[in-house]
């Protein structure tokens, strides 16, 4: 059973088409990013998945539960890092994911336990005290990441988890995410950042103006533009060096 | 890492569970910004002395002597200030709503209600606070509760269900008007409107006459009179009822649209 089953999706904001008939598939325990310039649909997409938002049609299963009819389900077994951190900023680091955990059906004893060890895990652990308004960008995004840890989910939905971090954050963001995949996670990612993509995920769907308009392994894709073709190269020739979905 | 365990069991009562730790969550963020209690705590002392101080000393046309006054309108205060107070209410929730952190609750297996019903938990806290302090600056100005410790009890308690019941009506307003800045200019607006066009100030019969079909049926008027005649140890039957059926509509119906708005997949 694939992890993530899309299959013909389709939602409208209007008149503007976000998703026109996708199908993806996301194996388990697999790393697989969206791409895709800026509207393309990927975020949509994402929410969809998340149960965050409804598909107009087409059917969505995410560990063989439907999204619509079952999102009780799905979210028991999700872990979801939005684009904007969801923090409370006027609690501690410690205190928002105790929090998320016990909101997630933890104990209270089982969230601090947990809210613990992805402090360490994450090297927050000295700042875990502090109140998030204090933190930096990169240790905003690497609590954010843990919060969506609190119950262990065997899926992971990341959008954009490294946009806006400096080089160092991103780094420390992506071996706590390699730490993930290591350990089973499944892992369903958008990113901006094609060298991230190329270096660490294990099949790319490419969307464009709502549809997947090319998927495989980076060296397939990359293949598909020519012999020496770099991930970039391939994306623009794929997209028709597209900068923005209208 | 360790293994983590997953609860053995459906967690029982958990909305009530939920709602705590959402309610908790508020008040521990107050706490560390009390700069948020300056308006639902200064600014009503300071509109109850202004009003009584510059009002007080009028005789009010078949309410007895000059003084009297007071007896009528520190009820009313305390209603327009609790009226006032709840779009504060939608505006937290409609900052939630905003933040990445509406995300991350709607992907919570969490209750769906328990963010409005945290939100309007904690400020049932602020809504106390409130009228206890207007209570005890109230006494001091005038004000006398027949049944005494028991009367200002039922006062209180009136005023903060009365106070929860137009917060969620705020926040059902504020999730409809979607935008923090825009509902920040909007939602005091009607709460204005209703604390004048109501018994608080004045008797319905002493108001323009296109006001009084309205000031007689709003809650603001039901509220106030309830009060007023706890304060008297008058009959409660007729306006405690009233009131009852005002707050039982607002916190049913405002809730439900709430709480479906809140959830409502975008």
């Amino acid at each position: 059973m694939p992890a993530v089953e899309v299959t013909a999706v389709r939602k409208a904001f209007g008149q503007v088409k976000a998703l026109d008939g996708v199908d993806i598939t996301v194996g388990q325990g697999s790393l697989t990013a969206l791409l895709g310039p800026n509207g393309a649909g990927k975020t949509t997409l994402v929410r969809i998945i998340a149960t965050l938002s409804r598909a107009d049609a087409g059917t969505v299963r995410v560990l063989g539960f439907d999204v619509a009819r079952q999102p009780a389900d799905v979210r028991a077994r999700i872990g979801l890092t939005g684009q904007y951190a969801g923090l409370e900023e006027l609690l501690s680091g410690r205190d928002n994911l105790v929090l998320i955990g016990r909101l997630a059906g933890l104990r209270r004893g089982e969230a601090l336990r947990r809210a613990a060890e992805l402090a360490a895990s994450f090297g927050l652990a000295s700042a875990e005290g502090r109140l998030v308004r204090t933190y930096s960008g990169g240790m905003r995004r690497r609590l954010d990441l843990a919060a969506s840890l609190m119950t262990r989910p065997s899926l992971l939905v990341l959008d954009e988890p490294t946009t806006g971090l400096d080089p160092g954050s991103r780094r420390q963001l992506w071996a706590a995410l390699m730490d993930l995949r290591a350990e089973g996670t499944t892992m369903l990612l958008t990113t901006q950042y094609l060298e991230e993509a190329d270096r660490f995920a294990d099949l790319l769907y490419l969307l464009n103006h709502g549809k997947v308009i090319a998927s495989g392994t980076p060296a397939q894709l990359k293949a598909s533009t020519g012999a020496d073709a770099t991930l970039d190269e391939a994306f623009l020739a794929l997209t028709g060096n597209t900068t923005e979905t209208p | 890492m360790t293994a983590l365990t997953a609860p053995a069991a459906p967690i029982r009562f958990r909305a009530v569970r939920d709602s705590a730790l959402i309610a908790g969550r508020n008040l521990r963020v107050l706490r560390k910004n009390p700069g948020r209690m300056i308006f639902p705590l200064v600014q009503p002392v300071v509109l109850l002395v202004m009003f009584v101080s510059v009002f007080g000393n009028l005789a009010l046309a078949g309410h007895g002597a000059a003084g009297a006054y007071r007896q009528f309108l520190i009820p009313g205060i305390i209603i327009q200030n609790a009226t006032l107070t709840a779009p504060i209410t939608g505006l937290a929730l409609l900052r939630d709503a905003s933040s990445g952190l509406a995300d991350r609750f709607r992907s919570l297996p969490m209750s769906r209600a328990a963010v409005l019903a945290g939100r309007a938990a904690s400020d049932a806290v602020v809504f106390a606070s409130q009228v206890i302090l207007l209570l005890a600056v109230g006494t001091l100005l005038g004000l006398r509760v027949s049944a005494g410790l028991p009367g200002y009890a039922a006062i209180a308690a009136i005023t903060v269900v009365y106070g929860l019941a137009l917060a969620v009506l705020s926040g059902w307003f504020a999730l409809v008007i979607g935008d923090p800045e825009t509902a920040e200019r909007i939602l005091f607006f009607p709460a204005i409107a209703l604390s004048f066009i109501s018994s608080a100030f004045a008797p319905v019969s002493d108001l323009a006459g296109w006001m009084q079909p309205i000031a007689r049926a709003t809650p603001v008027t039901a509220a106030a009179a309830a009060i007023r005649a706890i304060a008297a140890g008058g009959p409660l039957g007729a306006p405690l009822a009233e009131l009852g059926i005002w707050l039982a509509a607002l916190l049913l119906i405002a809730g439900f649209l709430a709480v479906r708005r809140w959830n409502a997949p975008k």
